[in-house]
C-alpha cells in the first residue's frame, strides 16, 4: 500500500512568488525568509515523494462567488497556473495524481464527506508558491500533485474541526491505495495576517510560534478553536491557517519534528514552514 | 448596504458573510473581469465604462474610481479580488493596508508589520 512519509506545512504569501519572479531570492529583506526553507529542500530531496497532497485556498481566481464549494478536490491530468491579473505564471504546470484523487474522492464520499469534483481546473499561488518553497523551481515538477480546495474567505467557511477530521479521511485514503507511492501531504496558508478593514496589517508572531508548536504537540487543541479564535487571533486572512489542520489530521498523534522556519514580515504576513514526519516510521535523522 | 458600529464581532475586522457578498457582488464581480487581458485593457482604456459593463452603483464607481479601499471594502468589495486592480494601476498591498487602517505607509510598516524603516 502507499505510504505516508511526512507533513510539510508553509504559508502561500504571493508576494514570495513575485519575489522569485523579480530575482529577489537574496535581497536583505528576502534572503532570511528563503535560507529558512533550505533544510526543507533538502528533506525533500532526501525522501523524493511521489505524490503530494496539497491543502491550499483558491484567492478568487479559479473560482468567483457566483459558486463557492467548500471542499473541492482536483482529478485533472494537469494543472495550468491562473492568471491572477498579471498574466499567468512562468512555472511548469503540475502533473495530476489522477487515480489516487479518484480514490480520495471515493474515500471521502464513502466517510459522508461530500466535496465538490474538478476535472478541469487552473491553479493559483495557494499551490505554487509551495510547491516552489519545497521543490524550488524544476523545469518539471518531479512529484505529482493532489489539490485539495478549501473555502476560508466566503462565509460561513468550514470548521477548523472539520479539516482535521478531513485530514483522517485522507490518511485512510493513502493508506489504502494499492500501490507502493510516498505521499507527502502539504498543508498551507497564514500565518498570522488581515488585509482586510482598520485592523489591516496586524501580525501575531507570538501566536504564530505558538502555532508552529502546537501543530506537532497538541493539534487536538488547535482543531477544537472556533472560526472567530483564528480570525482573533491570526487576522482575518491568517484563520485560513486551520487548513494545517487538514495535513496534520493525516498524521499520527506523535510526530517528529525534522525542521521548522518562522520568519515576519513576508509582504504583511507572518510566514512559517514546518517538516514533521510520524514517531512510529520516522526516518534516521538525517545529518545536518 | 450600512456598516453599523459594532457590527463586526472583532473590531474593524470585516468578515465576508453573507451581508457583505451580497452587497459588494457587483465591484467584486467588476474586479474578477479583470484576470482576463481584454478586461484589463478596457479598464484602462475606458475605466468608468468597463465599471459600468458590471452595474456599479454610483457610490460604488467613486469608490473604485478614486482608488478608496477603505470604502471599496465597506462596500463589501473583497479585497482577493480587488486587488487585481492594482495589476492594472499599481500599488503596493502595503499601501492598500495602510489605507485601510488610516496611516501614513512608513508608520503602518513600522507599527503594524515591524519593519524597520
Amino acid at each position: 500500500m502507499a505510504q505516508l512519509i511526512g507533513g510539510l506545512g508553509t504559508s502561500h504569501v504571493p508576494s514570495i512568488g513575485a519575489a522569485i519572479d523579480k530575482g529577489l531570492r537574496d535581497t536583505p529583506d528576502w534572503k532570511p525568509f528563503f535560507d529558512g526553507y533550505i533544510p526543507g529542500q533538502d528533506w525533500v530531496k532526501a525522501h523524493k515523494p511521489d505524490v503530494a497532497v496539497v491543502i491550499f485556498n483558491d484567492h478568487g481566481n479559479s473560482f468567483f462567488l457566483d459558486k463557492v464549494p467548500t471542499f473541492a478536490v482536483g482529478c485533472a491530468e494537469e494543472y495550468h497556473p491562473v492568471d491572477e491579473g498579471w498574466g499567468p505564471r512562468a512555472i511548469p504546470p503540475f502533473k495530476g495524481a489522477v487515480d489516487f484523487s479518484w480514490h480520495f474522492i471515493d474515500t471521502l464520499i464513502e466517510n459522508r464527506f461530500d466535496p465538490m469534483i474538478c476535472q478541469e481546473i487552473e491553479v493559483d499561488h495557494g499551490i505554487q508558491v509551495p510547491m516552489e518553497l519545497f521543490w524550488d523551481r524544476p523545469a518539471e515538477w518531479p512529484v505529482r500533485v493532489v489539490p485539495i480546495f478549501v473555502n476560508v474567505i466566503q462565509y460561513p467557511i468550514p470548521l477548523p474541526s472539520r479539516c482535521y477530521e478531513m485530514g483522517r479521511v485522507l490518511r485512510q485514503a493513502i493508506e489504502s491505495y494499492p500501490t507502493d507511492e510516498r505521499f507527502v501531504v502539504l498543508g498551507t496558508g497564514g500565518l498570522s495576517h488581515q488585509l482586510q478593514g482598520a485592523r489591516a496589517g496586524f501580525v501575531n508572531p507570538q501566536a504564530d510560534q505558538a502555532f508552529l508548536n502546537d501543530i506537532a504537540t497538541d493539534p487536538d487543541k488547535l482543531a477544537g478553536m472556533s472560526r472567530e479564535q483564528y480570525v482573533e487571533m491570526f487576522g482575518s486572512e491568517g484563520a485560513e491557517l486551520m487548513m494545517w489542520l487538514v495535513m496534520r489530521g493525516a498524521m499520527d498523534r506523535d510526530v517528529v519534528v525534522r525542521h521548522k522556519h518562522y520568519f515576519v514580515p513576508a509582504s504583511m504576513t507572518g510566514a512559517g514552514m514546518i517538516v514533521m514526519e510520524n514517531k512510529a516510521t520516522a526516518s534516521p535523522a538525517v545529518a545536518a | 448596504m450600512e456598516e453599523k458600529p459594532g457590527q463586526d464581532r472583532i473590531p474593524d475586522t470585516p468578515l465576508f458573510d453573507r451581508k457583505r457578498s451580497l452587497g459588494g457582488y457587483r465591484i467584486n464581480k467588476m474586479a474578477m473581469g479583470l484576470s482576463r487581458p481584454e478586461n484589463r485593457e478596457a479598464f484602462k482604456q475606458d475605466e468608468s465604462t468597463y465599471l459600468d459593463r458590471f452595474g456599479l452603483t454610483p457610490e460604488e464607481k467613486e469608490a473604485v474610481m478614486t482608488r478608496n479601499w477603505r470604502e471599496m471594502v465597506r462596500l463589501g468589495g473583497n479585497l482577493f479580488f480587488i486587488l487585481k486592480i492594482s495589476a492594472v494601476d499599481p500599488v503596493r498591498i502595503t499601501e492598500i493596508g495602510a489605507h485601510q487602517a488610516g496611516m501614513e505607509h512608513d508608520d503602518f510598516l513600522r507599527n503594524r508589520l515591524g519593519k524597520k524603516v
